[in-house]
């Protein structure tokens, strides 16, 4: 087989990968060609290896790569060539670029570059203050792109506190010294830079209870989000029960992720059982997650027919450990919303701060309050 | 397969690391490709055992990037030694030079410390085994900066001008996935995930580790870890627990499992309190007696 051979079907496969949403770009193509000219191409589990490494093909995607490799190059006999059918797959799929393209607007939704489906100014306005049960599925894609927007807010803003200041700081011995040289080594004023600013602790504990239905895949894809800026977020779901689910949360689709929770969360949409779930998060987790530096940010309404005392004693134990306790309930976004429900009356002594959290501009309004 | 990479395969084992032939041919490609090896997988993995393996398989030198939140150049490239620099200063004040003279002794090569990054590029003897370890916990703007030296190998320090690599060293990073490593990083790479060993290969890499370690011992090591890795855990052990754990059964004299002995080692492969309190005496026994009831078969 000639190099030129190779180079087509290496494009072909690529294109496959692509079409079934392993995502492969130009440069992964010419590794793989690379690694092929390497390899004993009568070896077809070398081969195998050799373009899952070169491709970088991620662990998520093996099974979609390994499928694909078998129908592709494995097809029948020896030669990757005898088990093309050209035809069928040329006609199925565009040439690479235009594919790629492609990928890039529809894709996982981060690309940013597809300044043709970014809402209009007045369209994000209105998305901005839409109430969440008022929200479609549809809307959702929309919003994570917003959010995304939001969440990076919180980024910017802590990269600008790393500069150098006047006043207080930390020695600055590199820029120090160079002040120093004017006067023969003497140092007559030190330098000083402040030490930035540590990435926010944050630990969400999310109500997935049947009375916030509405609101949770809004609220969570706002976790979601703030989960690409403050990386180490820890993110706990309770309805009846408490569930850790930090480990379920992969960046990428978050349409995917949320499904992919609640199938992960026994009782989805359930009762609520406030009390003990967050009793169950001090004793059980609030030592391991919960430090001086933390905010606890708790989504929930509130309503809970459980003992309140049960709330109070959580509460007051987790105040204790934490910097910040941030409640966000999206009743209060109504004006004449009290927090009367025994639960939340319970907690509120225990509360820094109650925020409404029923549509975007809300969220927006807390996140200076999470670093 | 290859010869080239049966010889990685066999290179890696005399050194005592068992490898699989994936584990070879992405050694074998990112060497013949010069390109940085991304390696994730779980903790306990073997990812960092890899990069040292590599080390002594190229015979060089290991240079170690450890990575953590607020790594800052400094820490990663370079610093300038300040006392000697302000000695050095002092001294030319006295013999009365003039501040521009005085500048230009104090900013030379030989006032500055090389940490990792510019140890790595700068090192004559040859190319070195760059492991940049656990990048996906250094920050954003970091790992930026990390594109800039893998891609162009070169670094500028802005009192002596840029300095080139010597030779380009082979890079591996290793990520446990706390985050995304970003795109344009990773596609600069060629990509290893290290999964859990199979039963076959993990009781080999005890023995390997733990020559003191019978065929018994090792094997029913194996297959209570593998049992183990089926389960929920929030940390779930591997390789590296395995071999801390047939080196603690092996000073306690234990040729065997048996539950009991399991029961007070567990520390060495639990490193989680939940995992502890959830695996109680019950479960360990049926581990154990899985572990031992294939031994019998």
């Amino acid at each position: 087989m000639t190099g030129g051979d190779l180079v087509t079907h290496l494009a072909h496969f690529a294109g496959v990968l692509r079409a079934r949403g392993v995502t492969v770009g130009v440069g992964d193509e010419v590794d793989g060609a690379m690694a092929l000219t390497l390899v004993d191409l009568a070896d077809r589990l070398e081969v195998h290896r050799a373009l899952r490494t070169a491709m970088k093909v991620r662990r998520r995607d093996w099974e979609t790569f390994d499928a694909a490799f078998g129908q592709f190059w494995l097809g029948d006999g020896d030669s990757p060539r005898g088990t093309v059918p050209t035809g069928r797959i040329a006609g199925a799929l565009p040439r690479g670029g235009l594919r790629i393209a492609a990928a890039g607007t529809e894709g996982d939704g981060d690309g940013g570059a597809g300044e043709g489906d970014t809402p209009g100014w007045s369209a994000e306005m209105l998305l901005r203050r839409k109430p969440f049960d008022q929200c479609t599925p549809a809307d959702l894609a929309a919003m994570e792109r917003l959010v995304a927007r939001l969440a990076m807010k919180l980024a910017t803003r802590r990269s600008r506190r790393l500069i150098p200041t006047r006043g207080r700081g930390a020695a600055d011995l590199r820029r120090s010294l160079r002040r120093a040289v004017s006067t023969g080594g003497e140092m007559v004023a030190l330098a000083r830079r402040a030490r930035p600013i540590e990435e926010p602790r944050l630990v969400v504990l999310a109500d997935t209870s049947g009375s916030m239905d509405a609101h949770t895949r809004f609220l969570l894809a706002f976790v979601l989000s703030l989960r690409r800026v403050a990386r180490g977020a820890e993110v706990f779901t309770f309805n009846t029960s408490l569930q850790r689910v930090t480990p379920l949360l992969k960046p990428g689709n978050v349409a995917a992720t949320l499904d992919r929770l609640a199938a992960g969360v026994p009782d989805w949409s359930g009762g609520t059982r406030i009390g003990e779930s967050l009793a169950e998060f001090v004793t059980r987790w609030a030592g391991t997650y919960v430090g001086a530096r933390s905010v606890v940010l708790i989504l929930s309404d509130g309503l809970d027919r459980g003992d309140p005392s049960l709330v109070a004693g959580a509460m007051r134990a987790l105040k204790a450990k934490a910097r910040r306790i941030i409640w966000l309930n999206p009743l209060a976004g109504d004006a004449r919303y009290e927090p009367t429900a025994r639960a939340m009356a319970a907690a509120l002594p225990y509360v820094d701060r109650l925020a409404p959290a029923h549509d975007l501009e809300s969220l927006e309004r807390i996140i200076p309050e999470l670093v | 397969m290859s010869p080239e990479i049966q010889a990685i395969l066999d290179g890696l084992e005399r050194l005592g690391y068992i490898a699989d032939a994936p584990i070879a041919t992405a050694v074998f490609l990112a060497r013949e490709m010069r390109k940085p090896l991304l390696l994730e997988g779980d903790a306990g993995g073997g990812k960092t055992e890899l990069a040292k393996a590599l080390a002594a398989l190229f015979d060089t030198e290991l240079v170690r990037l450890q990575c953590y939140e607020g790594l800052d150049v400094s820490t990663a490239l370079y610093e300038w030694n300040y006392p000697r620099q302000m000695l050095r200063a002092r001294l030319a004040e006295d013999e009365g030079r003039p501040a521009a003279e005085i500048e230009e002794l104090i900013f030379g090569r030989s006032y500055l410390l090389e940490r990792p990054l510019l140890r790595a590029i700068t090192r004559r003897e040859g190319p070195a085994v760059l492991l940049i370890d656990e990048v996906d916990r250094a920050d954003e703007g970091f790992e930026a900066f990390l594109l800039e030296v893998l891609s162009d190998f070169q670094v500028t320090i802005p009192e002596l001008g840029t300095i080139r690599a010597e030779h380009v060293p082979y890079v591996v990073l290793t990520s446990n996935q706390s985050r995304e490593i970003g795109d344009a990083l990773r596609r600069r790479c060629l990509y290893l995930y290290l999964e859990h060993p199979t039963l076959e290969r993990e009781v080999r890499i005890i023995r390997s580790r733990v020559p003191g370690a019978g065929e018994r011992l090792a094997g029913e090591i194996g297959r209570f870890m593998q049992a183990l890795r089926g389960r929920r855990l929030s940390k779930t052990p591997g390789v590296a627990e395995s071999i801390d754990w047939a080196q603690a059964l092996l000073r306690l004299h234990r040729d065997h499992l048996d539950a009991e002995t399991v029961a007070q080692t567990l520390g060495c492969i639990l490193k989680d309190r939940h995992d502890l309190a959830e695996l109680d005496a019950e479960e360990v026994g049926a581990l154990v007696a899985a572990a031992q009831g294939a031994e019998a078969a």
